[in-house]
């Protein structure tokens, strides 16, 4: 991990020590994760496996300045698998609010977007591969936001100095591509590299039951190709190419109901694509004399480029389900299942999770690919099917 | 003349209509009236700030503690705005909630979830469910604006520490209340709610709510305890009000979509 921009990044680390200690809150996460595999996978990887993550969360909030300081490290240990073994700042930042202004600069998570199954617009930051193929962890992007807070609106412009590289699971990985990837060598487009600075604006807001934003993104893809390496036959090379994408997001929340739809187009050298996750999601209330709450979703994924080899949610539904209990742990069952309209591929998902003694939460996650087509980029990943235990302390 | 004629004739008409009125006052009336009174005593605060502490017991007297930081804004003409942030327990620390309130309208509600840095907005039907596994349902903790009920005064009675209270009956007129009804001691001296008792869709006494140990802020009056029984399950929540704040002078830009985002 190198940080270019190591001298504002350490400023506001001195900030967050200096200031009076009173006024700082930490929260840490330290979770324990033991996994086991159904099917065996590659040689050198292992059908049972434990692993450790740990996220201390330091705040300062300094209200007369109206200045708020955040620094968010994680750590991953895995017992087998150094590959996935990585530390990353989540955030490190600094916000400074004027009237209706707000200026953050730093190391930052930003998230777009009112789909479930798919982050379509969401772009700002890379994904963490290595923490799951869900894509729901992010690595942290250095960026300097300045934002006009209207009424019902606002405004954001983003500049992103230095591109974080996606990161691949190796050979001794489960979920690992079936190619070896010669990441140290990535490929860009643009001859500045990951020192490329990206820009994007976002303008967002609600009008009484609807909630909209429109962004605009320029800079280094998130998602690499793939291309063979010039010099080590068999391997392949991330290729990150330039993009401009447009995004659309609206939520539309109506009685019990929300209907959400998220559209991008993007183009670069290649041809252009447009892609959209659509869906409504409704919530039955206060079921069994008011014991749990039962959500039901659907959403419908679309991309033009058509491929399901290269291309995730090209023609896939997502349904699922969601049973939340109204107990004082907050227990809750999510139940969901991807399928591929196309060649009929199917990944299905439960997760249970409730917290215990008071400051500590248990859950349990199994994920099932099923009828995998060979022609479906899920046929990759078809011997992973897994059962999870996730134990989490907050202190 | 005929001029004062005319006068004394309104006069006295005036004089007889007020008459004949506050002799033929309704209980629905008179328990508007209250209601009215009530929300008068309690306006002109503008914004305000406390910590929260929710004390959840079961019926085997197991305990579990939540713990909240509120602000709120009071909105002329509309329903107040409302921040809060979740601080325990630990593993939901961090969420916060933003609700603008609507009197009849449906609330407009987002909800922050810090683990994806994501704001949400979220459906507010879910009036009768309960707040955080308590005993509180949301419906009792929002904004309590005078359109929101239909009132009927009953009769006075002795209530709390030597108090004497009017005692009326309110049914909810927004949608998706679980109560069919309820029944508010509201203290003559101050008008301050007292107690109130919370009876379900089938008529059925559900609970009880108590406040207790009321303190003045800047004129404004406050209750340090809310006490709420379940009759039905035998569970409790206790809500301990801490540092109430009256003069934090907060503005409608610190309870929007990207205040939210900010708090911690």
């Amino acid at each position: 991990m190198r940080f270019k921009k190591r001298s504002y990044f350490y400023t506001i680390v001195l900030i967050l020590i200096c200031t009076p200690a009173h006024a700082a809150e930490v929260l840490t996460e330290l979770g324990v994760e033991v996994r086991a595999y159904t099917k065996p996978g590659p040689p050198e990887t292992h059908n049972g496996k434990l692993a450790l993550s740990l996220q201390p969360e330091f705040t300062q909030q300094l209200e007369a300045q109206n200045l708020y300081l955040r620094f968010e490290p994680f750590f991953r240990l895995d017992q087998f698998d150094e590959e996935r073994n990585h530390a990353d700042i989540r955030e490190l930042k600094a916000l400074k609010v004027y009237d209706n202004w707000e200026i953050e600069g730093g190391i930052g998570q930003v998230f777009w977007g009112v789909a479930e199954g798919n982050h379509l617009v969401d772009i700002i930051n890379q994904t963490d591969f290595l923490e799951g193929i869900d894509g729901e962890d992010k690595l942290g992007q250095p960026l300097l936001r300045f934002s006009r807070i209207f009424d019902q609106t606002s405004l954001s412009g983003f500049i992103l100095p230095g591109f974080r590289e996606r990161q691949f699971l190796g050979e001794e990985s489960r979920f690992a591509l079936p190619f070896p990837i010669d990441s140290e060598n990535a490929q860009y487009e643009s001859d500045k590299e990951d020192e490329h600075v990206d820009y994007a604006l976002r303008y967002s807001g609600y009008a009484g039951l609807i909630d909209y934003g429109l962004s605009w993104f320029e800079g280094t893809a998130r998602n690499p190709l793939f291309q063979p390496s010039a010099t080590e036959p068999g391997v392949i090379v991330p290729f990150y190419e330039q993009i401009q994408r447009v995004g659309l997001d609206v939520q539309y929340t109506v009685d019990a109901w929300l209907w959400k739809l998220e559209a991008i187009r993007q183009s670069s050298e290649l041809p252009s694509f447009s892609a959209y996750v659509g869906g409504l999601e409704y919530t039955f209330y206060n079921l069994h004399d008011g014991a749990y709450d039962l959500g039901m979703l659907i959403e419908h994924n679309y991309d033009s480029r058509g491929d399901p080899l290269t291309v995730f949610y090209q023609n896939d539904l997502f349904v699922a389900a969601r049973f939340a209990f109204t107990d004082a742990d907050s227990s809750a069952i999510l139940a969901g299942a991807f399928i591929d309209l196309d060649d009929d591929s199917q990944i299905f998902r439960v997760e249970a999770s409730k917290r215990i003694f008071g400051d500590a939460t248990i859950s349990l996650e199994a994920q099932v690919f099923s009828n995998t087509a060979k022609t479906n980029i899920n046929s990759v990943f078809r011997d992973n099917d897994f059962l999870k235990l996730d134990l989490a302390w907050y202190f | 003349m005929k001029h004062h004629y005319i006068v004394s004739c309104v006069l006295l008409s005036a004089c007889l209509l007020t008459g004949i009125s506050a002799y033929a006052q309704t209980p629905e009336e008179k328990g508007l009236e209250i209601a009215v009174a009530s929300d008068k005593r309690d306006s002109g605060w503008g914004s305000m700030r406390a910590n929260m502490e929710m004390i959840l017991e079961d019926r085997s007297g197991k305990t579990s503690t939540r713990k909240i930081e509120s602000r709120q804004l009071e909105v002329e003409g509309d329903g107040d705005k409302s921040l809060s942030l979740f601080k325990e327990p630990r593993d939901v620390s961090g969420t916060a909630m933003l609700t603008f309130t609507h009197g009849l309208d449906p609330d407009d509600q987002w909800l922050y979830l810090p683990a994806l840095k994501r704001v949400k907005r979220i459906s507010s039907k879910n009036q009768s469910g309960p707040f955080m596994g308590s005993e509180f349902a949301f419906e009792d903790l929002g904004s309590q604006e005078v359109e929101k009920y239909a009132y009927k005064y009953l009769r006075d009675e002795s209530c709390g520490d030597s108090l004497e209270c009017y005692v009326s009956e309110r049914y909810p007129q927004y949608e998706n209340s679980g109560y069919s009804r309820q029944i508010t001691w509201i203290d003559k001296a101050e008008y301050r709610p007292i107690r109130i008792e919370f009876y379900d869709r089938k008529n059925s006494l559900l609970k009880t709510l108590e406040f207790r140990a009321y303190n003045e802020h800047k004129g404004y009056w406050r209750a340090d305890q809310f006490r709420m029984e379940n009759h039905q399950t035998g569970k409790k929540t206790i809500l301990n009000w801490q540092d109430y704040d009256f003069g934090v002078n907060l503005n409608a830009r610190d309870f929007n979509k990207n205040a939210l985002k900010r708090l911690m």
